[in-house]
Parts: C-alpha cells; structure tokens; sequence
C-alpha cells in the first residue's frame, strides 16, 4: 500500500563550548515543514535564545505564530514547562506544531542528561544491576512511579522508601 | 559534538474506506521502539494497536507492551486524550510509547484534515483553501479553537 501521509521529526542536542546546548528540532510531514533552533544554558537549563521557520505550510496564515517563539527565551527546563509553552506558542492564538517542536527538544535535553548513569546500569547484568538501579531511583526520585520499570511491584523499588 | 539526538517516522495508509493505520519508529541514543495504529473515522476512535520494543533499558520495560490496549476505545481529540495517552500508557507502562502513540495520532489527525484537499481541488478549481477548512472545522473533533487558523 502506498503512503498517504509521511513525517520525520529529528531533534539533536550539540555540546557547545561556552557551556550551553544547542537543541535543534525539524519536522518535514506532507503538509507542514518547520524548524527551531534553542541555546540552552547550563547549569540551569536556561533558553538563551531561539529562532525558527515554518518552511511549508497548508496556510500562510502558520506564519504569523513564529514570533511567539521569543517567548520561550528565559524559560528553564523544568515542572510547568509544558503548560507555560502550549499556552504561550500553542493554543488558539498560537500553533501547537512549533510548541510540540520546543517541547521535543526539552525532552531530549532531559534525555541528554539520563543517558550518562544509564551508561553504566545498562550494561552491568543481574543483582549488580538491581543494586544499581535502585541507588539510581533514591538519588533521582522523581523516576519513582514514572513508568511501569519503576511503578510499585518493581524489583527496582524493593527496599525504597517513597 | 552531538550528545543526543532521536528520530521519529510516522507513515499513515488508508486500506479502507474510514480506516486510517499509522506505523511509527522511535530511535534514539538509548530507546528504539515502534508502533502500528489502527483509528476509525468519523470519530477517531482508537481501534488497535500493537508495539514492538527493540531497546531498551530495563529487564522490565517489556511489561509495557499489554498497557498500549489502555489506549483502545479513546477518540482522538477527546477531552484530555493527551494525558489520557501520557497516564494509560505511559505512567502504567512507557513514557516513550505514549511519545511515539501522540506521534502517530497527530499524523493521522493531519492526514484526516488536510488529507482529501487535493483530490477536492481537482474536482472543483473554484474551492477555496478557507471554504475547505471551514468544513473541516465542522467534522474534525476538537479542531476548533486549536490553533491560529482555527480560532
């Protein structure tokens, strides 16, 4: 069968000298291509600057969104994220395509950040692993009951005080 | 030098009339799974799904796979279909399922609005692209008020 509809969505995370992230984020889908482009900060996860396009559109009205992305500038990575960019680049005066793109990068920033323990974890086999996933839940709390590998019943939880 | 990067593929076929399937491919630095998703129009309604993980990071990920049937029944659009989705799917199993589940739904939810423009437009030359997506307001749940166009 022949495809009606295609996307690729590819966000990238580059280490930047001057101690910041650049987080690049583009969509191509059959009706929509868009693009953004954020300096984040470190060590506070701090959008230093943005910029981004709406390179193909069913409207040209799509364009008139693309400055609502400034707004994000100042925003940390963190709790309230989400809802702070869907009410100010999504929503009705808004376009929810360029708030998902924002939001696709924050999550691969967090990504970005779990992947260096999960390094060593992944690798190591039975009781070394549980021991070390169950060090890794008490330093990072917030994992506990975040999916069903951390969901009560786990052997991860086992011994873990919530 | 890159730290991180994940792509998502989403392809989107109609192999019946008001049926719309979605096959969708996560691949990052540390997770790659897919998906197959089956939605019924009028109404969006989820009717299948079925997942695949190829990696991952814990012996007990795998339990995730069953919970994609929580999504079974919902209509896109629905109220709270988003964190509906994010908590059926994954809270009780996967965050990164859930990801790539609201990946494939938006597909299918753009190819259901802006999917039947050209062969429209080949009928009739005078259709205009607001006559079109005024009409799309009307049959598409929760497309109004969504965005700048549709507000």
């Amino acid at each position: 069968m022949i495809l009606d509809y295609t996307r690729c969505k590819h966000a990238s995370i580059a280490e930047l000298e001057e101690n910041s992230l650049l987080v690049r984020v583009a969509v191509e889908d059959t009706f929509y291509a868009a693009e953004v482009e954020m300096v984040v900060g470190l060590p506070a996860l701090e959008v230093t600057s943005i910029k981004g396009k709406v390179k193909r559109a069913f409207s040209d009205k799509c364009q008139q969104a693309v400055p609502l992305l400034n707004e994000v500038v100042g925003m940390r990575v963190g709790s309230g994220i989400i809802k702070a960019v869907n009410d100010l680049v999504g929503g009705p005066s808004g376009c929810p395509r360029l708030a998902d793109l924002i939001l696709e990068g924050f999550n691969d920033v967090i990504l970005r950040y779990t992947m260096p323990p999960l390094r060593e974890i992944v690798p190591l086999a039975g009781q070394a692993q549980l021991e070390a996933y169950q060090a890794y839940l008490r330093k990072s709390p917030r994992l506990v009951g975040s999916c069903i590998a951390f969901a009560e019943g786990s052997p991860y939880r086992e011994g873990l005080e919530v | 030098m890159l730290s991180f990067t994940r792509t998502k593929v989403i392809g989107v076929e109609s192999p019946k009339e008001n049926i719309l399937l979605a096959h969708g491919v996560l691949d990052d630095n540390i997770y790659a799974m897919e998906l197959d998703v089956e939605v019924k129009l009028p109404d969006f309604e989820i009717t299948g799904i079925q997942g695949r993980m190829k990696r991952v990071t814990t012996a007990e990920c795998w339990k995730a796979v069953p919970k994609l049937g929580n999504a079974i029944g919902l209509r896109i659009g629905e109220e709270r279909f988003i964190s509906k989705i994010n908590r059926g799917v994954g809270k009780q199993g996967c965050s990164h399922f859930a990801n790539l589940l609201l990946e494939c739904c938006d597909a299918i939810r753009q190819q259901a609005i802006y999917g039947g423009w050209q062969k429209l437009k080949e009928k009739d030359a005078s259709l205009s692209k607001e006559t079109f997506l005024k009409e799309q307001l009307k049959k598409i749940p929760g497309l109004k008020d969504s965005c700048l166009l549709y507000s």
